[in-house]
């Protein structure tokens, strides 16, 4: 046995087997239901291999299968933007001696352990158009220029969406880039200053750098939940109004409900491939950015 | 003397004993599940607290608890679904059913619902609900529903009677009607996009409109020899309504409006008319303190003059997976009691009736609807609304409702709103294996 070794081989085998049962393996099966016309009547009729069928049908539908993707992306990128750079700055406002840091660390985490039905609940009721919280304080305050129909207004649904996405988000980023700044020597700070450094010197040059580890964690979470939002979308709008602010999972859901399973986990597929393809390109770069410095 | 006193004495023991037995046999009966947990998932509107009685009562007496999940109506049917799909369903589940609805909601009834064939509350449901409770003459689901008209248009008549308004008969009466509305600053047309299910009864209520202007167009569409799309007379109603959207008759924001607050909307007279129940008349005047009167008129759009005959509602089905079968039979058996149907009926404001066979209930039927019930011609009411009257048309409700918002805003084209519908009826029939779409 080699002796560097902590815990011997065998340790992994259980949390390998548990990881191959309960996740590995539905989504392979996932995958291979794809090409099946798998269905709620398919207890009658059994599975059947479809071939590329399923793939042809949401390329070629008009549901709008396409704009969902469209949609699905612009969320992953928008909202992580929108959150990763407030929750940054404020990080490096906690940890720079503000007063009553731990306070305002607590109140910032909060929202995100809010489960997203209340979410949902609470700012459908703060959005509403005609008596909601927001649009009442506008009225109050005279700003009647700013009232807006959050939730029905094609132009704003989405910046409504995103916006208390980030509301829930930005604390918990915030917190890993906290245990970030930590590990960042205070000695570097104290000898750009010397040599002086601005705030923005200072950023560029040390936090940056030295934080690639927590932005790459924030990043690969924050993209993979991205591609794969639906709870915030469901509680909100539904994927309305109408049909635009559907992402590929409310359609996945919806498929799914209406008993075309097989079309369904076409769509996970998809949804499948782009998460992967778009995490292990994000561990790569940040991985070897790490590395040089 | 003394052979009566024994007989008596024998009586009295013999009565005693019997009350006894019935006691023990009782107590047995309700023993049996005690500790057990009923679950019931529902959407929301179906039950409200109008059985919160009822189920306090059933719990008191069979010493079980309940569990009532209730869903957002726009959640509801996809929980539903995954639900049952994943044999993960509660005790007892509910769907708003047609008489195609067993076969296109559900799919396999057999897996999913306990069959209830042969119960003696069969006699209570009215022949014309049956069909929505059974397939391949089975009974599967129980449909306690009023008979109310359904869905009509519900007008504030003191507020019309004040402006010197008249109740409309045709589209053209209607728009100029609203017109005057709105220029008082009144809301004519109350429409709780944000709901989900709301805005479609304005186009499925009037189904005779359709059948009218093209006979046959229902078994047509069963039969898989007709569309949704390039309906002249479908393609009318959508663009009329597109046309009050636009125009601002259904409310300054009708899609981020839900109708939590209609029963205010219509007693601060904020609104001038919606498409309600009947009986929702006496919900505002429950629940608000108006002395407005109100009233009921045929939905004019497409120059409609049909009334929405509909022999569906939500209906409850007991899970076939379920951990207590009997413990189900015996709930269903208990809520068709008169008992409890008296309850159901006394505890809902929504409610003026219940559509049952049971001559001891004591019904609350309204003036209004009666009084409007008479203006109705017998031939008028021969057509059923189309999403009860064609197949798998209901289960694409909130999709169609959701296209109709599209539409409203632009998004889409009134003929894309019927052609999905039918890809979506296409998609089901495969589903179903329905030969007509093969």
């Amino acid at each position: 046995m080699n002796k560097k070794k902590i815990y011997p081989q065998w340790f992994l085998i259980l949390p390998l087997a548990l990881y191959v049962i309960f996740f590995l393996l539905p989504s392979l099966l996932g995958v291979g239901y794809s090409f099946t016309d798998w269905n709620s009547r398919s207890v009658l009729t059994g599975v059947n291999f479809v071939g590329l069928d399923n793939y042809m049908a949401i390329i070629t539908s008009n549901k709008g299968y396409l704009s969902g993707l469209g949609n699905t992306l612009m969320f992953t990128i928008v909202s992580n933007i929108v959150k990763l750079i407030p929750a940054l700055l404020i990080a490096i406002m906690l940890q720079e001696g503000l007063r009553g840091k731990g306070f305002y660390r607590t109140i910032l985490y909060l929202p995100s352990i809010i489960p997203f039905v209340i979410i949902g609940i609470i700012f459908r009721s703060v959005l509403k158009y005609d008596g909601g919280l927001l649009n009442t304080f506008f009225e109050v305050i005279g700003l009647d220029i700013m009232k807006m129909k959050w939730l029905s207004d094609l132009n704003v649904v989405w910046k409504s969406i995103i916006g208390v996405d980030a509301w829930r988000g930005i604390g918990y980023v915030m917190t890993i880039f906290l245990a970030g700044l930590n590990t960042i020597p205070k000695s570097y700070y104290e000898a750009a200053q010397i040599d002086g450094a601005n705030f923005w010197h200072r950023l560029r040059f040390i936090t940056l750098p030295m934080l690639t580890g927590s932005i790459m964690i924030n990043l690969v979470f924050g993209i993979t939940y991205g591609l794969k939002v639906f709870d915030i979308v469901y509680v909100l709008t539904n994927g309305g109004p109408g049909h635009a602010t559907e992402v590929l999972t409310t359609y996945a859901f919806q498929l799914y409900s209406k008993g075309q399973y097989g079309m369904s986990s076409a769509l996970n597929t998809i949804l499948l491939i782009i998460t992967a393809i778009v995490g292990v390109f994000i561990v790569k770069t940040l991985g070897k950015q790490e590395v040089q410095q | 003397m003394k052979k009566r006193v024994v007989s008596l004495a024998l009586s009295v023991a013999m009565a005693a004993s019997l009350t006894a037995g019935m006691a023990v046999n009782v107590s047995a009966a309700t023993d049996e599940f005690a500790g057990e947990e009923l679950s019931i998932l529902v959407s929301a509107g179906w039950m409200d607290n109008r059985y919160d009685q009822t189920i306090a009562r059933f719990e008191e007496t069979y010493d079980v608890t309940v569990d009532l999940q209730t869903i957002p109506a726009d959640q509801y049917i996809d929980m539903l679904m995954s639900k049952l799909m994943t044999d993960s369903c509660t005790d007892i589940f509910w769907i708003q059913s047609n008489p195609f609805a067993i076969e296109s909601v559900i799919v396999d009834p057999e897996t999913y619902c306990l069959d209830f064939t042969g119960a003696e509350w069969e006699a209570k449901i009215p022949e014309v609900r049956l069909a929505a409770c059974k397939y391949n003459d089975k009974l599967y689901g129980m449909q306690i529903w009023h008979n109310s008209p359904e869905y009509v248009m519900l007008y504030n008549k003191t507020l019309f009677e004040e402006n010197g308004w008249e109740v409309p008969t045709t589209y053209e009466e209607l728009k100029t009607l609203c017109a005057a509305i709105y220029e008082t600053g009144i809301t004519p047309w109350f429409m709780p996009g944000a709901d989900g299910w709301q805005h479609q009864l304005a186009f499925f209520q009037i189904g005779g409109v359709y059948e009218e202007a093209a006979p046959g167009l229902y078994e047509a569409l069963n039969n898989n020899e007709a569309t949704f799309a390039d309906n002249a007379k479908m393609l009318e109603v959508l663009e009329q309504f597109k046309e009050f959207s636009d125009l601002g008759y259904f409310g300054e924001d009708w899609i981020g409006t839900d109708s939590t607050n209609m029963a205010n909307e219509f007693a601060d007279r904020n609104c001038a008319m919606a498409v309600c129940n009947s009986s929702y008349i006496k919900q505002i005047q429950d629940e608000t303190e108006t002395t407005d009167e109100f009233g009921l008129f045929i939905e004019p759009l497409g120059d409609n003059t049909w009334f929405p005959s509909s022999p569906a509602g939500p209906t409850m089905f007991g899970y076939n997976k379920t951990e207590h079968p009997e413990l189900v039979k015996e709930f269903f058996n208990f809520v068709a009691s008169t008992e409890s149907l008296q309850e159901i009926l006394d505890n809902s404001p929504a409610y003026t009736n219940l559509h049952v066979n049971d001559d001891a209930l004591e019904q609350h039927w309204l003036p209004e609807e009666e009084a409007f019930m008479a203006t109705i011609a017998e031939e008028k009411m021969a057509v059923s609304v189309l999403q009860n009257g064609t197949k798998y048309t209901n289960d694409y409700w909130m999709n169609f409702g959701q296209d109709m918002v599209s539409y409203c805003l632009g998004e889409m084209e009134a003929n894309d709103v019927l052609i999905n519908m039918d890809t979506n009826r296409a998609e089901a029939a495969k589903i179903a294996g329905d030969a007509n779409w093969e």
